[in-house]
C-alpha cells in the first residue's frame, strides 16, 4: 500500500489546496466542523467533527433563482453554480454513508420517474472525497451496528488508513487516483507492505435486524407517546444528522418586485414543517413528530432505498438535550409487544 | 447521590399517583449513559422506581408544564432551586395554573458538567457547571412539598437540606458574586474583536431552537421565528438572520430569565447563550435596581410594569 508519513500531512494538504478548494475537519471541544483550509489551519483528526460535511453538498441556505417583476412580466435568472471541484478531506465512513443516502434522495429520482436535483448533482459531481478510516469508536458511535464499516468506505475517492506513524493511501476512483498522483509526484508517498488496520470492536452496539419490518406494525404503538413526552421538538438531532435532508423553499424578497427563491434546511421536529395553508397540521404534537423522525430513518427510507437513514455517527445521541437516544429507541422497538 | 432521597422521591410520587392527586409525575430517570439523567414521565405507581436524582439531573423540568397548558390534568414536578424559579415565572406569565401543579422541592448540591467527561466509559472527578458555581438560589424558592429536609428559601447562598454541607463543600454558589465576570470579559473586548466573535457565533447558529425550546421563559404560544410568512425574518440560517434571532431571544427573555443555564447547555454550536442573558440582566440591575426573576410570586417587574416613580438612568 502507498503510505503518507503523518509529518508530511501539511505538505499534502497544501498540494490539495492548490489543486482545488479544500475542506478539512477543524475546531475544538466546543465546536468543530469542516472548514476551508488555509495555511496554518490546525486540522483535527483525533475524532469526528461535531458537524459533518453535509452542508458542503447540501448547504444550509442556497439561492435557487432570483426574480424580478416588471408590470406583468417576470424575469427569472438562474443563480450561477460554481463548477470547480472541491476536496473534502477526512470524511469518516458514517458521514460518507450519509452522503450515499443523500445521493439516493437527490440523484436516483430519474430512474424513479422523477427529476434529479440539479444543485446537489453539480456539487456532488465536483466533490472529491478523501475518507479517513476509524480505528476506535468515540463514546456515542455505533456505525458497525448500522452496517457501516468504520475502517473504509467503497464510495471514497481516496481512502486513508491510520497506520500510526503514517496514513495508508488507496484510491478508488479516477478522481482519487488524480489526487494520489499529485502526492506521488511531490515525493510524499512511499510504498510499504502493510496490512489494512482493522478497527477495535465498538462498545456501543445495537441490533437493528428486522426493525423495518417490525415498525410496519407499530404506527399506533404507545411507545411514541412515551418517547414524545420528553422530546422538546428542537431541531438539534435533525440538523447535526449527516443524513437528514429535509428542506423548505422560501422567498427572500428584496422589495415588492425583486428577490430570490432560496432553499434552506428544515426539520420534521418543527410545527411549521407540516403546517398546511389553511392552518391544519397533520403532525400536530410531539408524538407525531418523534414518530416521523424514527420511522423515516428506520422504516420509510429502508423501504424505499434499501438502507437505513441512520449511519450510527452518534451525533444526535451526544447532543440531544433530553437523551432521546436512537439506539435506545431501536432497542425499545425490538422489545415492544404488538397487539394482534 | 444519596439513596434515601431517591426513596423519598419515589414514595411521594407513589402516594400522589395512588391517591390520584395527579395523573403524571415529571422527574428524572437514569439515561443511556452514566453521565445522563434525563427527564422521565411517570403515570403509574408501578413505574415510580424509574425515578432517579443525581448530579446529572440537570434538565429544568419546568418547561414541560407548558405541555399541560391547555389541559386540566394535574401534574407533579420535581424541582431544584433554579427549576423552581422557572415555575414561578410560568405562573407569573399565566402559563400554568398554580392549582393544577404540585411542585416538589429538592435539595441540590450542584450539577456536574458532562461536557467535561473525558472517558465515556469511566466516571472520574467532574467539575460543576458554571451556573451551579454562580448559583445564588440553591434551595427551591417555591414548592408545595419538600423532600430531603430542604427548606423553601430565597435566601442567597445558603443551601439547606440533607447535604447542605456537601453542597457548600462542592463550591455551589462560590462564584455568585462574580457571575457577571464572563459577560464583562466578552463586553470589554475591543469592539472590532467583539463584533467578529459574535459574527462567528451567528454563523455557527443552526437555528435548531434548542435554546428556545428548553427555556421556561420562552413560553409564547407562537414564536415569530416559527413563521416567515410575515417576513419579519427568514427561516434560513443566514448570519444576519441568526444574529437577529440571538439578540431577539435574549431581549425577549429579559426580566424573565431564571438563570437555569439550559439554553447554553443544549446549544450544539457552543454559543455562550447565557452571556447574552447575563448582559441583559446586568443592565436591568444597573438601570432599575437589584432584580432577580422568578424569586417571589408577587413581585413587580422592572420592565413590564410601568412605574412612574422609577426613572431609568443613563
Amino acid at each position: 500500500m502507498k503510505t503518507l508519513n503523518k509529518i508530511s500531512l501539511n505538505s499534502a494538504l497544501e498540494i490539495f489546496a492548490s489543486y482545488a478548494p479544500l475542506y478539512v475537519p477543524a475546531g475544538n471541544e466546543t465546536f468543530s466542523g469542516f472548514v476551508r483550509y488555509s495555511t496554518g489551519l490546525e486540522v483535527r483528526l483525533d475524532k469526528n467533527t461535531k458537524l459533518g460535511p453535509k452542508s458542503l453538498l447540501f448547504p444550509r441556505v442556497e439561492n435557487l433563482y432570483s426574480y424580478s417583476n416588471h408590470g406583468k412580466d417576470t424575469e427569472i435568472s438562474p443563480v450561477p453554480k460554481e463548477i470547480e471541484p472541491t476536496i473534502i478531506f477526512g470524511v469518516r465512513s458514517c458521514d460518507l454513508q450519509a452522503i450515499v443516502c443523500l445521493d439516493d434522495v437527490f440523484l436516483s429520482q430519474t430512474s424513479r420517474g422523477g427529476i434529479n436535483d440539479y444543485n446537489y448533482r453539480i456539487r456532488r459531481g465536483n466533490a472529491i472525497i478523501v475518507a479517513l478510516g476509524c480505528l476506535e469508536a468515540d463514546g456515542d458511535c455505533f456505525c458497525q451496528s448500522m452496517g457501516v464499516d468504520p475502517s473504509e468506505h467503497e464510495q471514497a475517492d481516496l481512502q486513508l488508513f491510520d497506520l500510526g506513524e503514517s496514513f495508508g493511501v488507496e484510491s478508488h476512483t479516477a478522481k482519487g487516483l488524480n489526487l494520489s498522483r499529485l502526492l506521488e509526484n511531490s515525493g510524499l508517498l512511499a510504498e510499504k507492505k502493510v496490512a489494512k488496520p482493522r478497527p477495535a470492536s465498538f462498545a456501543l452496539t445495537v441490533d437493528a435486524q428486522g426493525i423495518t419490518h417490525k415498525l410496519q406494525k407499530m404506527f399506533d404503538h404507545s411507545l411514541w407517546d412515551e418517547l414524545g413526552a420528553k422530546c422538546l421538538n428542537c431541531g438539534v438531532c435533525t440538523y447535526v444528522c449527516p443524513a437528514c435532508h429535509c428542506f423548505d423553499i422560501s422567498v427572500c424578497a428584496k422589495d415588492g418586485c425583486n428577490g430570490s427563491t432560496i432553499r434552506h434546511w428544515d426539520s420534521c421536529m418543527f410545527s411549521q414543517y407540516t403546517e398546511m395553508a389553511g392552518g391544519h397540521n397533520p403532525r400536530p404534537g410531539k408524538k407525531e413528530k418523534v414518530r416521523q423522525r424514527f420511522l423515516h430513518k428506520l422504516r420509510y427510507f429502508p423501504e424505499r432505498y434499501g438502507k437505513f437513514l441512520c449511519t450510527g455517527c452518534g451525533r444526535c445521541v451526544a447532543l440531544c438535550p433530553v437523551n432521546l437516544d436512537i439506539t435506545e429507541v431501536i432497542r425499545r422497538v425490538k422489545e415492544a409487544e404488538i397487539d394482534g | 447521590m444519596n439513596q434515601p432521597l431517591i426513596i423519598e422521591m419515589r414514595t411521594i410520587a407513589q402516594k400522589l399517583l395512588a391517591a390520584r392527586t395527579v395523573g403524571t409525575i415529571i422527574g428524572w430517570e437514569k439515561g443511556s449513559r452514566w453521565y445522563l439523567t434525563p427527564p422521565a414521565f411517570i403515570h403509574n405507581e408501578d413505574q415510580v422506581d424509574r425515578l432517579y436524582f443525581d448530579r446529572f439531573a440537570v434538565n429544568n423540568l419546568a418547561k414541560y408544564l407548558l405541555d399541560y397548558r391547555d389541559s386540566d390534568e394535574k401534574v407533579a414536578v420535581f424541582v431544584k432551586g433554579c427549576d423552581s424559579r422557572g415555575i414561578i415565572r410560568l405562573i407569573q406569565d399565566n402559563q400554568v395554573k398554580k392549582e393544577n401543579i404540585i411542585v416538589i422541592g429538592l435539595p441540590c448540591a450542584g450539577m456536574y458538567d458532562r461536557a467535561k467527561v473525558e472517558d465515556p466509559e469511566n466516571p472520574h472527578d467532574l467539575p460543576l457547571l458554571n451556573k451551579c458555581l454562580e448559583c445564588r438560589y440553591p434551595n427551591p424558592v417555591y414548592a408545595d412539598r419538600l423532600v430531603g429536609e430542604v427548606s423553601v428559601s430565597s435566601e442567597s447562598g445558603r443551601p439547606t437540606g440533607t447535604y447542605s454541607g456537601f453542597a457548600t463543600a462542592q463550591s455551589v454558589g462560590s462564584r455568585a458574586d462574580r457571575r457577571f465576570e464572563a459577560v464583562d470579559t466578552l463586553n470589554n473586548l475591543p469592539s472590532g474583536q467583539k463584533a467578529l466573535l459574535w459574527q462567528t457565533y451567528a454563523e455557527r447558529c443552526l437555528r435548531c431552537y434548542a435554546c428556545r425550546n428548553i427555556c421556561p421563559a420562552c413560553n409564547c404560544a407562537g414564536c415569530i421565528f416559527d413563521s416567515d410568512r410575515k417576513q419579519w425574518t427568514t427561516k434560513a440560517a443566514l448570519q444576519s438572520a441568526n444574529s437577529f434571532f440571538l439578540v431577539t431571544r435574549a431581549m425577549h427573555v429579559a426580566e424573565r430569565c431564571v438563570e437555569c443555564g439550559e439554553c447554553e447547555r443544549v446549544c450544539p454550536a457552543g454559543i455562550p447563550v447565557m452571556s447574552l442573558n447575563r448582559l441583559v440582566s446586568k443592565e436591568i440591575n444597573r438601570l432599575c435596581g437589584a432584580y432577580d426573576a422568578g424569586i417571589e410570586l408577587k413581585s413587580s417587574f422592572p420592565l413590564s410594569h410601568f412605574n412612574l416613580a422609577v426613572k431609568v438612568g443613563s
